[in-house]
C-alpha cells in the first residue's frame, strides 16, 4: 500500500473521516436498494409527524419520510461536489500546469484571469450566475464548479515551478522532448499529491457552497432533495417541528467535517514527506 | 510604500473594471429583451422609453456598458423593478443593519477567538491544546444557517429568551431591542469568526514563540505575562492581517446566510430577495455594491500590512 495513504489511515481523526465518508458514498449510491421508501412519496395524512418507528426522523411537511430524503439529499450533494470538482480539476489543472510550465506571457495572461475570479466572493459569484442560469441543478453545480478554477490552478502552478527546474525535467528539454510530453508524463504525474488534497478540500467547500444557495432558495429547486433545501423548508417549523432541521444538519456537518480532517491530515502528511525528500 | 499603493490599486481597478462588465452583461443573458429584464413586464412604454434613454440602449453594447458605469459611479444604479425606488435608497436603507452585524460578528470573533488561540499556543499538544484546536474545528465546520438554527431552537423555542427573527434597531437608539435582536445572528456568525481567527493566531503564536528573541526575553527574566503580551502579541498580529483580508470573502457569504436564517433585514436579505423576483436592475446594483466594498477592503488590509510591517519590501 502507498505509504502515504497507510499514515493517513494511521490516523484516527482521518480514519473516522474516511469511513463516514464511504458509508455516506455507499448509501448514496445504493439508497433505492438499501431504503424502502421513495423521497418524493407524500403523504398528506401524516404531515410533519414526529420521529416513529415507521419514520426514524419523522415527517416532513408533505408527509414524506426525512431520512429517505437526508440520504437521497446525500446523493444530490455528492454529486454536486463530484461535479463541481470536475470543473474546477478540468479547467483549473491545466490551466496552472501552462502558467507554470511556461511562465512569461502565458503565466502573466492566465494567472490575471486566476486572479480577478479569485478577487470574487465565491458564493456571490454563483448567485450572480444562477441569476442569470436560472435555478437548476447543473446550474448550481457549474457556478459552484468555476468558483473552484483558481484553487486548482494556483496549486498546480505553485507545484509546477518548483518542479520545473529539477534535473528530470530539464533533462528531457535538454534532448529535445517535447513541451507537451514533459508537461504531461513528466511534470503533471509528480505534482499530484497537492492537487489530491485540493479535491478533498475543495470537495468540502463545493458541498457547503451548494447546501448554503440551496438554504438561500437559489440553489438546486425542489422537489429534488438536498440538504440545504431541507434545513431551509424546516426552518419554517422550527416550533411545530423542532426535529425537522437536525437530521439534514446533522449529516452536512459532519460529511464537512469528515472531509476537513481527511484534508488537513493529507496536507501535514505530504508536507512531512516533501520536507523529508528535501532533507534526504 | 506610495508606489506600493499604486501598484495595487492598478491590480485592483481592472478587477473592478471586468466583474462590472460581467454584472452589466447579466441582463444581456437572461430570457427576454435587456430592456425587459430591467424595467420588468408590466412597465409603461415611458418607462421603457425613459431607461432606454437614459443607458442608451439603441446604441452599441460598449456605449451601453459605459453610459451604465458612468452613472453607476454617479450613484445611479436605476431603478428597482418591482417597488420602482431608486436601487441605490433601497441598498442604503439596509447598509445600517448589515454593519451592525458585521461589526458585533467580529466582536464575539475577537473575544472568543484571541483567548483561544493564547491558551493553545502557550501549550502546543496539551490537552487543553487538543480540545481548543477541536473547537476551533468544529466552529469551522458547523454550517452557519445550520448553527443558527439549533441557535434558535435552544433560545428562543425551547427557553424563550430571544426572537427566532430578528429585526434591526440601531444599537444607539434603542440599546435593549438591538441586543435582543442581534444577539443571535452575532453570535452564529461570530462563532465562525472565532474559529478562523483562533486557528490563525495560534499558528502565528506558536512560530513567535520559537524566536531567538523570546528566549532572550525569557532568560533576561522576564514575566511570561509580558513576555507573550508585549512581544509575542505584537509580531504574531502581523500575518494576522492579512487573515482579516481572506475572511472578508467567507464573511461575506456568512453574513448572506446568517441574515436569511434570522430573516434580518440586511444587504444580504435584499439580494436574496431581489434574485427571487428577478428584480435586475437591484441584483446588479447589490453585487456591484458588495463587490466594491470587498475589493476596496481588501485594498485597505494590503495597505495596512505594507504600512505596520516596514520590514517588507514591495517591489
Amino acid at each position: 500500500m502507498n505509504p502515504t495513504l497507510r499514515r493517513l489511515l494511521a490516523h484516527r481523526g482521518a480514519l473516522l473521516g474516511i469511513a463516514y465518508m464511504v458509508v455516506l458514498a455507499f448509501t448514496a449510491a445504493f439508497a433505492h436498494l438499501i431504503l424502502p421508501g421513495d423521497p418524493l412519496a407524500q403523504d398528506l395524512a401524516n404531515t410533519l409527524d414526529p420521529p416513529s418507528a415507521e419514520h426514524w426522523f419523522g415527517t416532513d411537511e408533505l408527509g414524506r419520510d426525512l431520512m429517505t430524503r437526508a440520504i437521497y439529499g446525500a446523493r444530490t450533494s455528492l454529486i454536486t461536489a463530484l461535479g463541481a470538482v470536475t470543473i474546477g480539476g478540468v479547467i483549473g489543472v491545466p490551466i496552472g500546469l501552462i502558467a507554470g510550465f511556461f511562465g512569461g506571457w502565458r503565466d502573466a495572461i492566465l494567472m490575471r484571469i486566476v486572479d480577478v475570479l479569485l478577487a470574487l466572493p465565491g458564493i456571490l459569484f454563483a448567485m450572480a450566475l444562477i441569476a442569470v442560469l436560472g435555478r437548476s441543478q447543473l446550474a448550481s453545480l457549474v457556478a459552484v464548479g468555476i468558483t473552484g478554477i483558481p484553487g486548482f490552478a494556483r496549486i498546480t502552478r505553485a507545484q509546477v515551478l518548483s518542479l520545473r527546474q529539477r534535473d528530470f525535467v530539464t533533462a528531457v528539454e535538454a534532448l529535445g522532448g517535447s513541451s507537451a510530453y514533459n508537461m504531461f508524463t513528466n511534470v503533471l504525474p509528480n505534482a499530484w499529491s497537492p492537487i489530491l488534497v485540493s479535491v478533498v478540500v475543495l470537495s468540502s467547500v463545493a458541498i457547503l457552497l451548494e447546501a448554503a444557495l440551496s438554504f438561500l432558495g437559489v440553489g438546486i429547486p425542489p422537489p429534488t432533495p438536498s440538504w440545504g433545501d431541507m434545513l431551509r423548508t424546516g426552518k419554517g417549523f422550527l416550533y411545530e417541528a423542532p426535529y425537522y432541521a437536525v437530521l439534514p444538519g446533522i449529516v452536512l456537518t459532519l460529511t464537512i467535517l469528515s472531509l476537513d480532517t481527511i484534508g488537513r491530515t493529507l496536507s501535514r502528511l505530504i508536507e512531512d514527506r516533501q520536507s523529508a525528500e528535501d532533507e534526504g | 510604500m506610495t508606489s506600493y499603493i499604486l501598484r495595487r490599486l492598478a491590480q485592483a481597478i481592472p478587477v473592478l473594471l471586468i466583474a462590472s462588465l460581467g454584472i452589466w452583461a447579466m441582463i444581456y443573458a437572461v430570457p427576454g429583451s435587456p430592456v425587459g429584464a430591467l424595467v420588468g413586464e408590466n412597465a409603461t412604454p415611458e418607462q421603457i422609453a425613459a431607461v432606454t434613454a437614459r443607458l442608451g440602449l439603441d446604441q452599441p453594447i460598449l456605449v451601453q456598458y459605459w453610459r451604465w458605469l458612468l452613472a453607476a459611479l454617479d450613484g445611479d444604479l436605476g431603478q428597482s423593478i418591482q417597488n420602482r425606488e431608486p436601487v441605490l435608497d433601497l441598498i442604503a436603507k439596509r447598509i445600517p443593519a448589515t454593519m451592525q452585524l458585521g461589526l458585533a460578528a467580529t466582536l464575539i470573533g475577537l473575544l472568543v477567538g484571541i483567548p483561544v488561540a493564547v491558551a493553545s499556543a502557550l501549550k502546543p499538544n496539551s490537552l487543553l491544546d487538543r480540545v481548543l484546536s477541536g473547537w476551533s474545528a468544529l466552529a469551522l465546520g458547523v454550517p452557519t444557517f445550520w448553527l443558527g438554527i439549533l441557535l434558535i431552537l435552544l433560545f428562543a423555542v425551547q427557553l424563550h429568551w430571544l426572537p427566532s427573527a430578528s429585526a434591526y434597531y440601531s444599537i444607539f437608539t434603542d440599546p435593549l431591542a438591538a441586543l435582543a435582536n442581534l444577539a443571535l445572528p452575532a453570535l452564529t456568525l461570530g462563532l465562525y469568526v472565532s474559529g478562523v481567527f483562533s486557528r490563525f493566531l495560534r499558528a502565528a503564536l506558536i512560530s513567535e514563540l520559537l524566536a531567538d528573541y523570546v528566549r532572550t526575553a525569557r532568560s533576561k527574566g522576564l514575566r511570561e505575562r509580558d513576555v507573550v503580551g508585549r512581544h509575542v502579541m505584537r509580531n504574531a498580529m502581523l500575518p494576522f492581517v492579512t487573515v482579516v483580508g481572506l475572511l472578508l470573502a467567507n464573511f461575506i457569504g456568512g453574513t448572506l446566510v446568517t441574515e436569511a436564517v434570522f430573516t434580518y433585514p440586511g444587504l444580504g436579505r435584499l439580494l436574496i430577495q431581489a434574485i427571487g423576483v428577478r428584480d435586475y436592475p437591484l441584483i446588479q446594483g447589490c453585487i456591484l455594491f458588495i463587490l466594491t466594498i470587498y475589493i476596496t477592503m481588501n485594498l485597505l488590509v494590503d495597505v495596512l500590512y505594507a504600512y505596520i510591517d516596514p520590514r517588507i519590501d514591495y517591489h
